[in-house]
C-alpha cells in the first residue's frame, strides 16, 4: 500500500497551533509520499497530488487540515475529492484528518496538547486509509427527470427552467397543485409554460408511500386519488420545506436533515441553500414573512441550478458503503432486519442476510446489530474503529483522556462549529479530549465503548443528534437504548456509568459542544472509583 | 509404529466434558485401537508424561490449574481445549464479578476458608489460552460427544480443525415470521421467563415469543439440541468471533428487537449475555477498588 500524506498549514493556522513535523512523525514512517503545504486546495498543490499519485503508484491519501465537513460542503473540497477520484483512487481510500476545526483552532494557547492530538489523528487516518476497502461504484446514466414536491411558485419557477433545459418533471402536491397552478396570478406566464408542455405532469392529492435509489435513478411511488403511481427520476425537488408530511414521508426512505423547528434544511444554509446531505435531493430555503418574490425566485434558481449541475454529466457514480455479509458468519439471525430503519436488510432464500443497496444509507445499525460482525460498513469498518479507541488511547496529551464519539450528522460539525465559539470567546476544552467520528449515533457498539474503558479513557461521550433529527430516523434512538443497557454492564465491573454520557446537539451548536465536555471533565473530577487500582 | 500418546487433564469445572467422552461408548474402543492414553482423570495417581494430544478440560481457576496446565502443555505437541471452560472460562467465570476474598466469604463466612489442602484460588478464573498456545478449540457445555471425538481424531492426525462459526440461528429449526419484517415495533411487547407462559408455541422463534435466546449471539455447532427440546440457547458455545463481545452483542443485537426496558429488568442481564464467556469478555472482571484491580 502506498500512502500520500499532504499536511496543511491553513495558511498559518494549523502551524500555529501544532508542530506539524511531530505531528507527523509516525506517519513519515507509513507514508511514501508526504507534503506539508500552506493549503491543499491551491491548484499547484493539487496538481503535485495528482503526478504524485502517478509516479508514487499511490493507493491512499490521507489530508490533514480541514474537516470532513469541509469536504462535503464546500465546493473547493468536493473538487479536490472529485480530482483525486478521476485520478483513479478509490473514495475510501481519500482520508481525512481534521487537525485544523478540532485541534488548531480549537487548543491555540496549548501547542503540546494539540501537537499529541493531532499526532493521534493523523496516525488514526493513517491506519485507516490502511485498513479500509475499496469501495464499488454503481455508474448511472443520470435520469433527465425531476419530481418536485409541493406545487409553490418556487415549484412553478425551478419546473420551468428545468423543462426548458429537457428535463421532465412530475410536480406532486398534497391538495390541488394543478388548479393552484392554474389560478396563480402572480406566475402566470410560467405556470402556462408548465400547464402546456409535454413533458410536465401533476400529481395532486399525493403522499409518497414508496422510494429508493440514488442520484441520477430514483424510484418515487406516490399514492394519488386511491392510485399507486411509481416514477422514475434522478432528482427530487423538495419545494415546501415546512410541510411536515414531505419531510417525514421522504425520511422515511431517504435522508434529509430538519432544523431545529423541524423544517427540511440544506447542507448549509449559508453557502449552500439548496443541496442537502443526499446528493440527488435539493430544497428550496424556508419563506420568511414577506420574502420579496426576487428571493423566492432565486431560491427556485437556485435549487434547479443545483440539481442540474448533478444531473447534467454522462454518469453518476453511486459509491455503495455497505459490504456484503459473510457468509461464514451469517446464520440469518435477523437482528439486522429489525433494526433497519429502510428496511434495506432482509433474510434470503439463502437463509442469510443480504442488503437492497438502493435502500441502504449506511448508517450501519445493521453492523452494530449483528451479534458476528458478519457485516461492515466500508467507510467506518469495524476493524479502523477499534483500532481508533486503542490508538487513540495511546495518544501523549497532558492529563485524564476523554474519548468522544462524534455523530458525523451533528457531534460532529458541532465541534467544527465550536472552533469559531472558542476564537470569539477563548473558553475551550482540554486538548486531551479525543474525538472518532461516527456516521450516525447508531453505529456506535457496545464493543467500542467497553474498549475506550480497558484502553484507559477516563470518561467516554457520545454526541448524538436530537430526538427526532437523526437523519437515519432512529440511529440515535436505537444508540441510546443500546448504550443504556450497557450501562449494567459497565456497572457489573464496578465502573461507574457516569462516567459515560450521552449528549444531544445540532450541527451548529458549538457552544453547547464545549460546555458539555468541560461539563463531563469536571463530573469526571469528582468520581472516584472505575479506574482500576486502589483509590 | 507406536499409537499416538493422549493425556486429558481437569482444571475447573464440572468433568462433564469428560462424561460426554465416556458417551462415546464403543467409540471409546475405536480411540484406544488408535491411542494410548497416558494420563486421565481415571489414570488417578498417575504424573502427567509426554504425549502427542492434550486434552485440556476446565477453566484456570486456583493456583495449582495453572501449574498442572503449564507443565502439561510443556509435555504435549497439540493442546485441544475442551468445553466451554477451558475455551472461554465457562460459567465458573461469573466469580470474576467479585472480589476472590468476597467469594471466599460468601461460601465460608466472613474469615473463613477453604482446609490448607485445597489449592488457592486465583485471582479470576481464566481461559486456557491466557496462558498457553490452544491448538484446538472445542466450546460447549458440554461438546457433543461426536464433535469431541471428530475433534480428537483432527488432533491425532495433525489436521486443522474447526467447529462452524455461523450463529446458532443457522442450525435452529424454528421459523422467524416477526423477525423478518420490517417494523420499527419489537417482536414481543414484553420479556417473558420460560415458566411465566401459559403455552409456548414449539416451531416459533423463541425470541417472537418474547424469551430470551441466545442463538444470535451463539456459535452454532450443537445442532440447536436446546432449541429443539423447547429450551432457549443459553450461549454455552460462545460467541462466533471471540472478538465478539457476547454480553455486549447480546445488547446491540436485542435492543432493537424487544423492548430494552424489560431486558433491563431482566432479573440478571449479565448472568444472561455472559453466561459462558466472562474470562474472555473486554473486561474480564469487575475492578476491585479497594484491593486494587482484581485483574492483577
Amino acid at each position: 500500500m502506498a500512502l500520500g500524506l499532504y499536511v496543511s498549514r491553513a495558511s498559518g493556522k494549523v502551524d500555529s497551533a501544532i508542530d506539524i513535523e511531530k505531528a507527523i512523525s509516525d506517519a513519515r514512517d507509513e507514508a511514501a509520499v508526504v507534503r506539508v503545504v500552506d493549503e491543499l486546495f491551491d491548484a499547484d498543490v493539487q496538481a503535485r497530488m495528482l503526478k504524485d499519485i502517478v509516479d508514487a503508484e499511490l493507493d491512499a491519501i490521507v489530508l490533514a487540515g480541514h474537516s470532513v465537513q469541509h469536504y462535503a460542503t464546500s465546493l473547493s473540497g468536493q473538487h479536490l475529492q472529485e480530482r483525486l477520484i478521476d485520478a483513479g483512487l478509490n473514495p475510501n481510500r481519500i482520508v481525512i484528518a481534521n487537525i485544523l476545526e478540532q485541534v488548531a483552532l480549537v487548543h491555540p494557547e496549548d501547542k503540546a496538547g494539540a501537537t499529541a492530538k493531532a499526532r493521534a489523528l493523523i496516525n488514526v487516518a493513517v491506519s485507516r486509509a490502511q485498513v479500509a476497502k475499496p469501495v464499488e461504484g454503481h455508474s448511472t446514466e443520470p435520469r433527465h427527470a425531476a419530481l418536485i414536491l409541493g406545487v409553490t411558485t418556487e415549484a412553478l419557477v425551478a419546473a420551468q427552467r428545468l423543462l426548458q433545459l429537457g428535463y421532465s418533471v412530475i410536480l406532486a402536491d398534497r391538495t390541488d397543485g394543478r388548479a393552484r397552478a392554474t389560478e396563480a396570478s402572480r406566475m402566470r406566464a410560467t405556470a402556462a409554460y408548465i400547464l402546456g408542455h409535454p413533458k410536465a405532469e401533476f400529481i395532486d392529492n399525493a403522499h409518497m408511500l414508496d422510494g429508493h435509489g440514488w442520484l441520477g435513478d430514483f424510484e418515487v411511488t406516490l399514492h394519488t386519488d386511491g392510485n399507486r403511481a411509481t416514477f422514475r427520476v434522478g432528482g427530487i425537488v423538495l419545494a415546501r420545506p415546512d410541510v411536515r408530511e414531505w419531510i417525514e414521508e421522504l425520511r422515511q426512505h431517504f435522508k434529509v436533515d430538519i432544523d431545529d423547528d423541524g423544517n427540511a434544511r440544506s447542507i448549509d444554509p449559508e453557502t449552500h441553500p439548496a443541496e442537502t446531505v443526499d446528493p440527488g435531493i435539493v430544497v428550496v430555503p424556508v419563506r420568511q414573512k414577506d420574502e420579496p418574490v426576487r428571493n423566492i425566485i432565486a431560491s427556485a434558481d437556485s435549487a434547479a441550478m443545483a440539481l442540474v449541475l448533478r444531473l447534467s454529466v454522462d454518469t453518476t457514480v453511486h459509491f455503495s458503503d455497505v459490504s456484503s455479509v459473510d457468509e461464514s458468519l451469517c446464520g440469518g439471525c435477523a437482528s439486522c432486519v429489525r433494526t433497519c430503519a429502510f428496511g434495506a436488510c432482509y433474510i434470503g432464500e439463502d437463509g442469510l442476510s443480504h442488503v437492497d443497496e438502493r435502500r441502504c444509507r449506511a448508517c450501519g445499525k445493521c453492523v452494530v446489530s449483528c451479534p458476528v460482525g458478519a457485516r461492515d460498513i466500508m467507510s467506518s469498518p469495524h476493524d479502523h474503529l477499534v483500532g481508533a479507541v486503542r490508538s487513540l488511547a495511546e495518544a501523549e496529551v497532558p492529563g485524564e483522556r476523554v474519548l468522544g464519539f462524534l455523530c458525523g450528522g451533528c457531534g460532529y460539525p458541532a465541534a467544527d462549529s465550536a472552533s469559531t465559539y472558542i476564537a470569539e470567546s477563548g473558553t475551550t476544552y482540554p486538548a486531551s479530549f479525543l474525538p472518532v467520528r461516527i456516521p450516525c449515533g447508531g453505529r456506535l457498539d457496545t464493543i467500542y465503548v467497553l474498549e475506550a474503558f480497558r484502553a484507559g479513557f477516563n470518561g467516554v461521550v457520545v454526541f448524538r443528534c436530537r430526538e427526532g433529527h437523526c437523519h437515519n430516523l432512529i440511529g440515535n434512538v436505537d444508540m441510546d437504548r443500546r448504550i443504556n443497557l450497557l450501562r449494567t454492564v459497565l456497572r457489573s465491573r464496578n465502573l461507574d456509568d457516569s462516567r459515560l454520557r450521552i449528549v444531544d446537539i445540532s450541527p451548529f451548536e458549538g457552544e453547547r459542544f464545549v460546555e458539555q465536555v468541560n461539563e463531563l471533565y469536571a463530573a469526571l473530577g469528582g468520581l472516584a472509583n472505575g479506574k482500576g487500582g486502589p483509590q | 509404529m507406536s499409537k499416538p500418546r493422549l493425556a486429558h487433564i481437569v482444571l475447573g469445572g464440572c468433568e462433564g466434558c469428560y462424561v460426554s467422552l465416556l458417551d462415546a461408548h464403543e467409540g471409546l474402543v475405536e480411540l484406544l485401537d488408535v491411542v494410548e492414553i497416558v494420563h486421565s482423570p481415571l489414570t488417578a495417581g498417575t504424573s502427567m508424561k509426554e504425549c502427542d494430544v492434550l486434552l485440556v478440560e476446565g477453566a484456570v481457576t486456583t493456583e495449582r490449574d495453572e501449574r498442572v496446565l503449564m507443565d502439561a502443555r510443556a509435555k504435549a505437541d497439540t493442546l485441544v481445549a475442551v468445553g466451554s471452560c477451558a475455551v472461554l472460562g465457562g460459567i465458573g467465570g461469573l466469580r470474576n464479578l467479585y472480589p476472590t476474598r468476597e467469594v471466599l466469604a460468601d461460601v465460608y463466612g466472613e474469615g473463613g476458608g477453604p482446609s490448607k489442602n485445597v489449592p488457592d484460588l486465583t485471582a479470576r478464573v481464566h481461559a486456557v489460552s491466557d496462558f498457553v498456545k490452544v491448538d484446538i478449540a472445542v466450546p460447549g457445555c458440554a461438546p457433543q460427544t461426536e464433535t469431541l471425538l471428530s475433534a480428537i481424531g483432527a488432533a491425532i492426525d495433525g489436521r486443522a480443525w474447526d467447529m462452524p462459526r455461523r450463529n446458532m440461528c443457522d442450525e435452529c429449526k424454528r421459523e422467524k415470521r416477526a423477525m423478518l419484517e420490517h417494523s420499527v415495533d419489537f417482536v414481543s411487547d414484553a420479556v417473558y421467563g420460560l415458566m411465566e407462559l401459559e403455552t409456548i408455541d414449539p416451531d416459533l422463534c423463541f425470541l417472537e415469543q418474547g424469551v430470551i435466546c441466545m442463538g444470535p449471539m451463539t456459535r452454532e455447532g450443537c445442532g440447536a439440541r436446546c432449541t429443539t427440546a423447547g429450551m432457549p440457547c443459553r450461549g454455552c458455545q460462545g460467541p462466533s468471533r471471540v472478538d465478539f463481545e457476547q454480553g455486549g452483542k447480546t445488547i446491540d443485537a436485542l435492543a432493537a428487537v424487544l423492548p430494552p426496558g424489560a431486558i433491563m429488568f431482566l432479573d440478571d442481564l449479565i448472568g444472561t449475555g455472559y453466561r459462558y464467556s466472562m474470562p474472555i469478555s473486554i473486561f474480564p472482571s469487575a475492578y476491585d477498588h479497594e484491593g486494587g484491580d482484581s485483574d492483577e
